[in-house]
């Protein structure tokens, strides 16, 4: 039942109650819980190792606790499940890598540990080297990372790590189990080198990182599209498994909870992840816990209830897979996306640089804007190759690297388009010759934003407006080589085109992203996030990788996977009210399908309208004449 | 007191600005060698909490309360980090709790305590808390939303009205909105003196709007008597008169003098202001307010304010989905309207949406604390308190 080109599934946790001790990990029979992934589509679980169980003494193995393991294993496969064997997981409850033997050690970096937990993963491993039901390995998560205090100690455990697992496999994939940038933002280590030795990474919308980059309700606003910066994010050429997706709150309604689910399910299939995890199976069996409103460890909340009732997140989960798979998307391909994001190198600088903190804040407003324009969009990062771009997009950074400047400049002059917004501060030399204006310093903080459009369709629809709106600089600038596009209310450029060589560089006086992110990204002003969507689109739109059908609500994200006779269009709605959204594709369009074996309907033309529920998705299939 | 170094008093200055990178920069310099100073730790806390990132101001806000328990601009920057943070419920209101000890002359201490504490579900603590506030500071109108909010939660529209009647009579911005609507502002100017107004209808009407403005009401009543005495059809005249019974709880007289307003002349929004506070006043009057407030919605289409009215109006009509429409309204035009965001929450509950309300609430309360400026004024006491 499930797609191939699309694996969920679930953690299935050692403990399902509170009253259960440590040693009684996989104790309980899950076949019930597997039964039920299975009948919803699921091809895909997540075990923990319990060493504390496996390992009891050191040296001496468990045998009956490594075959409870692997009896799960063999119980998932018999229901057409895979499993992910999560090696080193701090899960809170079981204390997993408690072994009594090696307290006030550190299994991060003591040697001995380091020795013994070798061994383990050899065991472990060895067991069930010849167990078709394995689908890869996790080496740890991010409770159990979190605990390193630097970028090499991490580098050289997961090193250690997969050499051990290398020795008994040396074909299933391996993941670290952590998302970089999340783990970046809760520790401060760079993870990157770590992750890129494996073979597929992940990405985790953590509570934390939540409250950081995208507060409020689950179900509107920035949080929905969280999952999928952070996929793009993740994204380092290696397929990329949404991890722990699901409810962190315990405050939202079940309806609440499913649509957020239904939202971070297809935005993760719409930015390329190859699968996702949910959070958990089955609820854990807590104590009342008041006065807690958030799950405090992310290990609580599951798809079904204590009792293994599905609660509807479970039934939205089924919904999703049965779409795919009577979808079937395998004859289909999503394009690569031309237009990318940059996320500043600056942005791994500690504090007191507070690049660090606003800089992620401002791509995701610059992703959220991209995903408005309807843009396909993904992320990259400063010092990467940007050879597969046709149009690079620098939110409010406060510095570029030197190195990167003559880079922006070689993109341009090929014929790549850039678009920059000023980050504050001291502009570099670079932007005489790539932007074709001269800086005349900051005019400084404004709780008003204008605009007076200087040329009208120079970049897409803009219009004028005044609006009370908190920026944190305005660059004074004179134009050189470069048109004015629009101005503020006094007559200082704030949008300016500059041709250079066979491509554009587009230059905005003002920190749009970063103002958009710490102002109240709830109620940015209409203006101001039409004139940043008109921008992307238009210079999307001219460089040839514009939105691939146009779409009239910008709440609405969309994907387009091309077939060879037709095309499956994905359409999410990012907001909790139902909308029409209007669509116009550049070829003749002769009818529509659900993708799920909908009947068609006949268009006939190259414009048709699609309700969308309140956070709702559909996925289409367009028929081309 | 204890000596403080350029850049720690150069980091103030500049966060008291509202330059933040600056500031910042400051703050870490002086940090460099006075790593011990409460003062500083609670500076960067407050810095990082306005621009949203928690985290970070809930370790320098710690550090500052352990270098110094009695910091109390440290428990501020804290206990709303951890509010806003969300889901830290109980740390909340040990921060809180703290607060009111270290000063307990301090209103938002036992307001945001009660949130914190209804939040995390200890209802009847949190009504405590709420009157606490309320005895401290008869006109906290937070305190009183919060209390009308936990009414309709416990026990129904019907038991709540009356909280939110009270809680926008406790709403200064109210006031401010007829004021607006007159075009009178706080410019300034020193209040007239009415012995040497000019005897001209104008000037007598704009210094009876600036006596009214601070609250001198009878020498505006004054003044707009020596108008009606001249023409008795002074519609204007007759607005503001309105007005000021209203303020003297003469709810008869107000609703009247603005109806005789209106009749002269129907381009007075400031009587169709003070027409639908007096109906709102009024039992049995919900139908007509919601109109009037309708109607004045109309005339001042950019001001959050009707909005507010309106909800509150349709919500004492019990016709929630309308009341939520009006306060999503209000919440575009302003987003940092106070009330609008607890009229919306209010409207949200009846409607069994739990988390957006608690949302709102959150958001009122980050709103609130916010344009109040109490950081600063926490700061200064406690560093005279350090000088004595």
């Amino acid at each position: 039942m499930s797609n191939p080109g699309f694996a969920l599934g679930a953690t299935l946790y050692p403990l399902g109650a509170e009253s259960q001790g440590p040693e009684e990990c996989y104790a309980r029979d899950m076949a019930e819980d597997l039964s039920a992934m299975s009948d919803a589509g699921f091809s895909l679980a997540r075990v923990l190792v319990s060493w504390k169980s496996i390992e009891p003494q050191v040296g001496l193995y468990d045998e009956r606790a490594l075959a409870r393991l692997a009896q799960v294993v063999v119980s998932a496969r018999s229901r057409g499940i895979r499993t992910i064997v999560c090696l080193f997981a701090d899960d809170r409850q079981a204390e997993l890598l408690d072994v009594v033997w090696g307290r006030r050690r550190d299994p991060r970096t003591d040697r001995y540990l380091l020795q013994r937990e070798v061994a383990l993963v050899a065991q472990v491993a060895s067991a069930l080297r010849s167990e078709s039901g394995v689908f890869g390995w996790q080496l740890a998560n991010e409770a159990f990372c979190a605990g390193f205090t630097s970028a090499a100690d991490l580098e050289e455990w997961t090193r250690s790590m997969r050499e051990a697992i290398r020795e008994v496999d040396p074909d299933r994939p391996i993941t670290l189990g952590i998302d970089a940038e999340t783990f970046f933002r809760a520790t401060g280590i760079d993870a990157h080198a770590a992750i890129a030795t494996c073979e597929f990474a992940v990405s985790h919308v953590t509570a934390a990182y939540r409250a950081y980059a995208a507060d409020g309700p689950s179900t509107s606003g920035p949080s929905t599209y969280l999952d999928g910066f952070l996929l793009r994010l993740a994204d380092r050429g290696m397929p990329v498994l949404a991890d722990d997706v699901g409810p962190l709150t315990l405050q939202d309604s079940p309806a609440e909870e499913a649509a957020a689910l239904r939202t971070a399910l297809w935005s993760g299939l719409a930015n390329r992840a190859s699968g996702a995890l949910l959070r958990r199976f089955r609820d854990f069996d807590a104590d009342h816990r008041e006065p807690y409103f958030l799950d405090p460890f992310e290990t609580l909340v599951g798809v079904a209830d204590a009792s293994g009732e599905p609660k509807p997140t479970l039934q939205e989960a089924h919904r999703f897979l049965s779409t795919l798979a009577d979808a079937d998307l395998r004859g289909f391909e999503s394009p690569p996306e031309r237009t990318a994001i940059i996320l500043p190198a600056e942005r791994y600088r500690p504090l007191p640089n507070l690049a660090g903190l606003f800089d992620p804040r401002a791509c995701f407003s610059a992703f959220i804007g991209a995903k408005e324009a309807h843009v396909p969009v993904t992320v990259v990062e400063e010092t990467d190759d940007f050879g597969a771009y046709s149009v690079l997009i620098v939110p409010s950074a406060f510095r570029l690297k030197n190195k990167t400047w003559p880079r922006l400049v070689k993109f341009v002059q090929r014929g790549g388009s850039l678009v920059m917004s000023y980050g504050g501060g001291d502009a570099h030399a670079a932007i005489r010759e790539l932007f074709g204006i001269e800086s005349l310093g900051d005019g400084g903080a404004s709780t008003r934003l204008s605009c007076r459009v200087a040329q009208d369709g120079a970049l897409g629809e803009i219009e004028n407006f005044d609006v009370r709106f908190d920026v944190p600089n305005f660059a004074l600038l004179t134009a050189d080589s470069a048109t004015v596009v629009a101005t503020d209310s006094s007559g200082s450029p704030l949008l300016t085109i500059n041709h250079l060589g066979q491509g554009r560089a587009i230059y905005v006086a003002v920190p749009l992203e970063r103002a958009i992110a710490q102002g109240d990204p709830w109620a940015t002003p209409d203006p101001v996030r039409h004139l940043l969507r008109e921008v992307y689109g238009a210079v999307a739109r001219a460089a040839g990788c514009g939105a691939p059908v146009a779409c009239s609500a910008p709440e609405v994200e969309l994907a387009l996977f091309q077939g060879d006779v037709e095309d499956a269009l994905v359409l999410i709605n990012h907001s909790p009210v139902a909308l029409d959204a209007e669509l116009l594709t550049t070829r003749r369009v002769d009818s529509i399908a659900e993708l799920d074996g909908g009947s068609p309907i006949s268009v006939g033309g190259t414009r048709f309208l699609v309700t969308l529920g309140a956070n709702g998705a559909v996925a289409l299939r367009l028929a081309y004449s | 007191m204890a000596h403080r170094s350029p850049a720690s008093l150069l980091g103030e200055t500049l966060a008291r600005e509202g330059r933040v990178a600056p500031a910042v920069e400051a703050c870490y310099e002086a940090l460099a060698s006075q790593e011990q100073d409460p003062l500083l730790h609670a500076v960067l806390a407050h810095l990082f909490l306005a621009d949203g990132f928690y985290d970070e101001a809930i370790v320098l806000a710690s550090r500052a309360i352990e270098l110094d328990p009695d910091c109390a601009p440290a428990y501020l920057a804290l206990g709303l980090a951890y509010d806003r943070r969300g889901g830290l419920w109980d740390q909340s209101i040990l921060v809180w709790q703290e607060l009111a000890e270290v000063r307990p002359d301090l209103v938002i201490a036992r307001v945001q305590l009660g949130e914190a504490l209804f939040a995390a579900g200890f209802p009847d603590e949190a009504i405590e808390a709420w009157k606490a506030a309320l005895q401290l500071d008869s006109g906290a109108s937070r305190a009183m939303y919060d209390l009308a909010v936990a009414a309709l939660m416990r026990e129904g529209v019907a038991t709540a009205l009356p909280g939110f009647r009270r809680a926008g009579e406790l709403d200064p911005s109210q006031d401010a909105f007829f004021f607006s609507l007159s075009g009178v502002s706080d410019d300034g100017v020193p209040v007239p003196d009415p012995a040497v107004v000019p005897e001209d209808r104008d000037a007598r009407l704009s210094a009876a709007y600036a006596l009214a403005f601070r609250e001198e009401y009878f020498s505006a009543a004054e003044l707009i008597r020596e108008i009606l005495v001249g023409n008795s059809q002074d519609a204007e005249a007759l607005a503001l008169a309105s007005f000021l019974y209203l303020k003297q709880e003469a709810v008869n007289e107000a609703m009247a003098v603005a109806l005789r307003s209106l009749t002269l002349s129907t381009k007075t929004p400031a009587a169709v202001y003070v027409l639908g506070v007096s109906f709102a006043r009024r039992q049995g009057l919900g139908h007509s307010t919601a109109r009037v407030f309708s109607a004045l919605a109309k005339a001042a289409p950019e001001h959050p304010m009707p909005r507010v009215l309106l909800g509150e109006s349709l919500l004492s009509l019990q016709r929630f989905s309308d009341a939520k429409t009006a306060f999503l309204l209000a919440v575009k035009l302003d987003p940092t309207c106070v009330r609008a965001r607890f009229g919306l929450a209010a409207a949200l509950l009846t409607q069994g949406e739990y988390a957006a309300a608690q949302w709102e609430i959150r958001r009122a309360a980050y709103h609130d604390t916010r344009r109040q400026g109490l950081f600063w004024r926490l700061v200064d006491g406690y560093t005279e308190g350090r000088s004595i």
